[in-house]
C-alpha cells in the first residue's frame, strides 16, 4: 500500500516565475507597441504605460491574494469561477483564452513585420502574414511535441533579449533631442487614456504567473513577489523606452513605422548593427511570448474542462508526448485565423492588441470582485498566505474596478464591440453548453447574505408581524441513479402529507466529495454524473408535479455539506438513501450519514431501497424514542400507493395482570399513534404475541413492502447505535427499510433526554 | 556520518517507461532501506494536475509493481508518486525530505561482479566507502577505487588517497582480494571514467557541488552515468 496519493511537484522557483511572467511582458510588446503608443499619445505614451502599470499592479495585488489562497492551475478564471459562479467563469475563461490568442496573433504579426521591413529585398503584407503563420506553426509544433528541458533555452533567449533592450535604453539616453519631447501630450488626457487601452496587452505576463500558481515553489511568498515585481520593473522599463524612443525619433515618424524600435536603434546603436540586434531580439521575443501564451491557454482550457465548462475532449493528452495536443491545436488554429485577418484589415495590429487588453481588463475587473466575495464569504478552503494589507482593502479592488471601466470607456467602438462579442459568447456558451445549470454556484450568495440577515435580525420584533408561511422543505441528497426515483417519490409523499404545514418543496442535492489536498481537481466524469443525476431529479419531480430545486455542491465532507444545506434552507426533513450496511468501526452508518443523524435539526429518514414498490408500510410501534415519528413516516410513505399503514407491536404472552397482552399491545400502539398525531382511521393495528420478539417481528415484517423503524438510542447516547431489532431488520428484511430519527425538539417535550420518555414503557402503557 | 546498515537509498523510476530495477540491483539493496520515487514527467504544456487526473491510477499500479520487487526480497520500501516538470528537482527534494544517503540510477545489468568507485578527494570519501562496504557485504562483487591525478599535483597524493580508501574497506572486514585501486594521469578524468566504466557492472560516484557550469550543462556524475550506461549509486554530499 502506498501511504499517500500522487504528489504534484512544484518546480517553478523565483527565476522561472520571473522569466515566465516578466519574459512574456518584456517580450514581443516592447518592439511593436512603441509605434502604436507614440501614434496615440506622443511622448506622453510613457504616462499611458504608467497608468496601465498601475491598473495591472492593482490586479496583481488582488490576484496575489487569490492565488496564494488557492494555488491551482487556471489563474483568474479559476478564482472568478469559484467566487461568482459558472456564468462568470465562462465569460472569464473564454475571455482569457481569446485574449491569449489575440495577443499571440499580435506578437506573430509583429514578428513578420520585424523580419520583412528591415530587409530591402523583402516586401509586402502577404509576406508579413506568411512569416507570422510560419512562426506560429513553429510554436504550435514545438508545443505539440512537448518542450522537455526547454526552460534553459527559454532563459537564454530572454537573457539575450534583455541585453538588447537594456543596451537600447542605455545608449538611447545620449541621443534624446529635447525638442522632440516639447509637444509632450499632443492628444491630451483622453489620448493618453485611449493609448492605455492599447498598451495594456503588455501586462498580460503576470497573469501567466497566476495560471501556473499550482506549480510555484513557496507560493505564499513567490507568487506576490514575482507578480508585483515583474509589473513594477516592466512599467519602469516601458516608460523609459517610450521617453527615449520619442526623444530620439519624432513621435509622428515613430507612429508611422512598423518597426519603431529598429528606427530608433539605427540612430542610437551603430546603424545596421543596431537594426540587426533589434530584429533578432524582436523575433526571439515574439516566439517566447507566443510560447508563454500557448502554455497559459492550455491551462485555462484544462481548468475549464475540469469545471465542466469546456469539453473534456479538448484536454485529452497525447499518448506519446503527453501534451494536451488538441487544446494546443485549437489555440494555434484560431490564432492562425486571426493572423490571416491581417491580410484584409489594415489596422489589425492595434485591433488585436486592444481586444486582448479588453479581455484581460474585464477579467481583472471580475478578479477584484472575486477577492471581495472571497473575503466576505470566507470559505474554509480559502486561507491566503498573502492578504491585501488592511489599509488598501477595499481600496485596491474598488479602484481596480473603476479604472477598468475608465480604460474600457476610452477604447475604440469596434474594439468594444468585438470585446463584448467575446463576453456575450461566454454567456451564450454557458447557457447552451452548460445548460444554464450552475456547476459551480459560486460564493456570491454567501458573501452578501450575511448583511441582509443581520439587517432582518435587527428589525424590532413585534407580535403584529404576520408570520410568513414557510414552505415545508425536504432535503434529499441523491447519489445513486438507481434509487433516486424512489427516494424522490418518498420525499414528495412526505412533503405532500405535510402540506398543511407549508407548500411542499423538495431540494435535491448532490455532493462531490473532494480531497482538499488534491486541490479540487474534480474529474469531469464526476461532474458529468452530477449533472445527469440532478437533471434526472428535475425530470422525476416534473412527472410528480412537485416543486424541486437542485443544488450541486463540492465539499470536503459530504455529511457537513448536507448539514449546511439543511440549516440554510431551514429544512423540515431530510431523506437519505442508505446502502443498508453498517460500519462497525469508526462510524455507525457511514462518515456521511453519521453527522447528519447526530446533528441535523430536523427529522431524518434513512431509507434503504430494495424494491421499487412502496406498497403497504409497517411501522414498529415499540418503546423507542423515535417510534412516533416512524409511525408518522409510515403514514406519509403510504400515500405513495394510497394504502393504509400498519402499526405493529409485539407483546410477551405472559398474562399476569388484568390486561391481556393484546390489550396491552393495542394500548401501546394507540399511545404511539397519539404521540404521532395520527387519527384512528389513518392506520391499522397489529399486535403479535410471541416469546421471541425479535424473530416474531422479522417474520411479521416480511409481509410488508416497506418497514419503518425508529432509531434506538438506548445503548449508547454519545454514539447513536441501533437497537438490535432495527439492526436485524435492516440486515434481513427484503423490503424497503426506513430508519427514522425525529427532530430533537427538546423544548416541546420538556425532557432533555429522549430516553426519559421510555424509562419504563410498561408504566406508560399501563396508564393508557 | 558513515553509512551502513541504516542507509537509505533513493531509487527514482520513470513510471511511464518500463523502468524496472534489474534483479542483481534488487539483491544489492537487501542491506538498506529503499525510498522508491515513481515520477511521471509532465511536459511544460500541461498542468501536472491534468496528468495526475488522467493517469494516477495506472501510474500508482506501475509503481506498486516495482515496489513489490523490493518487498518480495524483504526490503523496507517507501513509495512516492510525483507528477513533475523537472525530474532532477524532484529527486533532490525527495532525497532531502527522506534524508537519503544515495541515489540509485537504474540501468540494465545481468550481474554485479565489478564495482568502480571513482574518487576525487577527501570529500564524501567516508560515505562512499561505507556504502561500498554495505554493498560488498551482501554480494561477492569486487571493487576498484579510481583516482585521476591532476596535471600539476603530486601523483603520490592520489595514491595515498586510493590506498587509504582500500585500507579502510579492508579494515571493515572486506577480503583484501576483492579490493583494487587504479591511478591515472590522463587529462580528462571524465572521458576516462566513461571509458573505464564500460568494463564494470556498477558505479559508485560522489555527488558534486553544483558549479555554475553544472547548472547549465548538468552535474558531472549525471553526465557520466548517462554516458556509461551502467547502474550507479550517487552518494549524496550531505555535509
Amino acid at each position: 500500500m502506498s501511504e499517500e496519493a500522487g504528489q504534484l511537484e512544484r518546480n517553478l522557483g523565483f527565476l522561472e516565475a520571473m522569466t515566465l511572467g516578466g519574459g512574456t511582458m518584456i517580450g514581443a510588446g516592447i518592439f511593436i507597441l512603441p509605434g502604436l503608443a507614440a501614434e496615440g499619445a506622443g511622448p506622453a505614451s510613457s504616462i499611458s504605460f504608467v497608468i496601465a502599470g498601475v491598473v495591472a499592479l492593482l490586479a496583481a495585488v488582488s490576484l496575489s491574494e487569490l492565488a496564494t489562497g488557492m494555488p491551482i492551475a487556471g489563474g483568474s478564471y479559476h478564482y472568478v469561477n469559484r467566487a461568482l459562479g459558472g456564468l462568470f467563469g465562462s465569460i472569464v475563461g473564454w475571455g482569457m483564452w481569446s485574449g491569449l490568442m489575440f495577443a499571440s496573433a499580435f506578437y506573430m504579426i509583429g514578428f513578420g513585420q520585424y523580419i520583412v521591413v528591415p530587409l530591402p529585398f523583402l516586401d509586402g503584407r502577404v509576406l508579413v502574414v506568411l512569416l507570422g503563420l510560419i512562426g506560429l506553426g513553429l510554436i504550435t509544433g514545438i508545443n505539440f511535441y512537448g518542450t522537455d528541458e526547454s526552460s534553459g533555452a527559454q532563459n537564454l533567449m530572454i537573457g539575450a533579449e534583455l541585453v538588447v533592450v537594456l543596451a537600447y535604453v542605455a545608449l538611447g539616453v545620449f541621443f534624446i533631442e529635447p525638442g522632440n519631447l516639447q509637444d509632450f501630450a499632443p492628444t491630451g488626457p483622453s489620448g493618453v487614456l485611449a493609448t492605455t487601452g492599447i498598451v495594456f496587452v503588455t501586462y498580460l505576463g503576470f497573469e501567466i504567473i497566476a495560471t501556473v500558481a499550482g506549480e510555484i515553489e513557496e507560493p505564499g511568498r513567490l507568487i506576490p513577489l514575482t507578480m508585483i515585481l515583474s509589473v513594477v520593473l516592466v512599467t519602469i522599463l516601458y516608460a523609459a523606452i517610450m521617453i527615449i524612443s520619442t526623444g530620439v525619433v519624432p513621435y509622428q515618424e515613430l507612429g508611422d513605422s512598423f518597426v519603431p524600435v529598429s528606427e530608433v536603434a539605427s540612430i542610437t546603436m551603430l546603424g545596421v548593427i543596431g537594426v540587426a540586434a533589434v530584429t533578432i531580439a524582436a523575433a526571439i521575443a515574439a516566439i517566447s511570448s507566443s510560447n508563454s501564451s500557448v502554455l497559459a491557454a492550455s491551462r485555462v482550457i484544462y481548468a475549464m474542462g475540469r469545471d465542466g465548462l469546456m469539453s473534456e475532449r479538448l484536454n485529452v493528452t497525447h499518448d506519446r508526448f503527453a501534451t494536451p495536443h488538441r487544446a494546443i491545436m485549437a489555440t494555434g488554429g484560431v490564432t492562425g485565423l486571426l493572423i490571416l485577418v491581417g491580410l484584409q484589415v489594415q489596422e489589425i495590429v492595434a485591433l488585436l492588441a486592444q481586444v486582448a487588453s479588453f479581455s484581460f481588463l474585464v477579467t481583472y475587473g471580475l478578479v477584484h470582485i472575486a477577492v471581495v466575495v472571497f473575503r466576505r464569504a470566507d470559505p474554509d478552503v480559502y486561507e491566503p498566505d498573502f492578504e491585501i494589507p488592511a489599509a488598501l482593502y477595499p481600496a485596491v479592488p474598488v479602484l481596480g474596478v473603476v479604472m477598468t471601466f475608465v480604460i474600457i470607456s476610452q477604447m475604440e467602438l469596434q474594439v468594444i464591440l468585438v470585446g463584448f462579442g467575446v463576453v456575450i459568447f461566454g454567456v451564450v456558451w454557458y447557457v447552451v453548453y452548460v445548460g444554464g445549470q450552475a456547476i459551480e454556484t459560486g460564493l456570491i450568495d454567501d458573501a452578501f447574505e450575511d448583511p441582509v440577515q443581520a439587517a432582518i435580525a435587527k428589525l424590532p420584533i413585534t407580535s403584529n408581524v404576520p408570520e410568513t408561511v414557510e414552505p415545508y422543505r425536504v432535503v434529499v441528497p441523491v447519489a445513486n441513479p438507481e434509487t433516486q426515483r424512489e427516494l424522490l417519490r418518498l420525499a414528495a409523499a412526505t412533503a405532500r402529507a405535510h402540506a398543511d404545514e407549508g407548500t411542499p418543496e423538495l431540494i435535491a442535492i448532490n455532493i462531490i466529495e473532494v480531497d482538499p489536498s488534491t486541490e479540487r481537481n474534480i474529474a469531469s466524469e464526476r461532474l458529468e454524473h452530477q449533472r445527469t443525476l440532478l437533471a434526472n431529479a428535475r425530470d422525476i419531480a416534473a412527472e410528480m408535479h412537485v416543486d424541486l430545486r437542485t443544488s450541486a455542491i463540492t465539499a470536503e465532507q459530504a455529511g457537513e455539506a448536507i448539514l449546511d444545506v439543511i440549516e440554510e434552507e431551514t429544512a423540515d426533513q431530510t431523506l437519505l438513501g442508505w446502502s443498508g450496511t453498517l460500519d462497525r468501526e469508526e462510524h455507525a452508518f457511514s462518515s456521511t450519514i453519521d453527522p447528519v443523524v447526530k446533528q441535523a435539526p430536523c427529522d431524518v429518514s434513512l431509507v434503504e431501497i430494495q424494491q421499487p414498490s412502496i406498497g403497504t408500510p409497517v411501522a414498529l410501534a415499540g418503546p423507542g424514542p423515535h417510534s412516533p415519528v416512524a409511525a408518522r413516516r409510515a403514514v406519509d410513505f403510504a400515500t405513495v400507493d394510497e394504502t393504509i399503514p400498519t402499526l405493529l407491536n409485539v407483546q410477551p404472552p405472559n398474562n399476569d395482570g388484568d390486561i391481556t397482552p393484546t390489550e396491552r399491545g393495542t394500548a401501546a400502539i394507540r399511545w404511539v399513534a397519539e404521540r404521532a398525531g395520527l387519527a384512528p382511521d389513518e392506520y391499522e393495528s397489529e399486535v403479535i404475541i410471541a416469546r421471541d420478539a425479535e424473530s416474531a417481528i422479522l417474520d411479521a415484517v416480511e409481509e410488508y413492502d416497506t418497514v419503518c423503524v425508529g432509531l434506538s438510542e438506548q445503548r449508547d447516547i454519545s454514539r447513536i447505535l441501533f437497537g438490535s431489532i432495527a439492526e436485524r431488520i435492516s440486515q434481513e428484511a427484503t423490503g424497503n427499510v426506513g430508519i427514522i430519527r425525529g427532530t430533537k425538539r427538546l423544548d416541546q417535550s420538556g425532557i432533555d433526554d429522549p430516553l426519559a420518555l421510555v424509562d419504563d414503557p410498561e408504566t406508560i402503557f399501563a396508564q393508557k | 556520518m558513515p553509512l551502513g546498515d541504516s542507509a537509505t537509498i533513493l531509487v527514482p523510476v520513470d513510471v511511464t517507461a518500463d523502468d524496472r530495477p534489474a534483479r542483481p540491483l534488487v539483491d544489492l539493496c537487501r542491506s538498506v532501506d529503499v525510498v522508491l520515487l515513481g515520477y511521471y514527467p509532465v511536459p511544460d504544456q500541461l498542468a501536472p494536475a491534468q496528468l495526475k487526473q488522467d493517469h494516477e491510477t495506472d501510474a500508482q499500479a506501475t509503481l506498486e509493481e516495482t515496489a513489490d520487487r523490493f518487498r518480495d526480497n524483504g526490503i523496507d520500501v517507501t513509495d512516492i508518486l510525483v507528477f513533475t516538470h523537472d525530474r532532477e528537482d524532484t529527486i533532490d527534494r525527495v532525497a532531502n525530505e527522506y534524508d537519503c544517503d544515495a541515489v540509485l540510477v537504474l540501468s540494465e545489468t545481468e550481474h554485479i561482479e565489478q564495482i568502480l568507485a571513482p574518487i576525487r578527494g577527501d570529500t564524501n570519501l567516508e560515505r562512499i566507502v561505507s556504502l561500498l562496504e554495505a554493498l560488498m557485504q551482501t554480494s561477492d562483487a569486487s571493487a576498484t577505487f579510481f583516482h585521476s591525478v591532476a596535471e600539476d599535483s603530486d601523483p603520490s597524493h592520489g595514491e595515498f588517497l586510493v590506498r587509504g580508501a582500500a585500507d579502510r574497506l579492508a579494515e571493515a572486514g572486506i577480503d583484501r582480494d576483492r579490493i583494487d585501486w587504479q591511478l591515472s594521469e590522463e587529462e580528462s578524468p571524465h572521458d576516462e571514467i566513461v571509458e573505464l566504466g564500460q568494463a564494470y557492472d556498477l558505479l559508485v560516484l560522489g555527488e558534486t557541488k553544483p558549479s555554475l557550469r553544472d547548472r547549465i550543462l548538468g552535474a558531472v556524475p549525471t553526465r557520466i552515468v548517462d554516458e556509461v550506461d551502467r547502474p550507479a549509486f550517487i552518494v549524496r554530499d550531505v555535509e
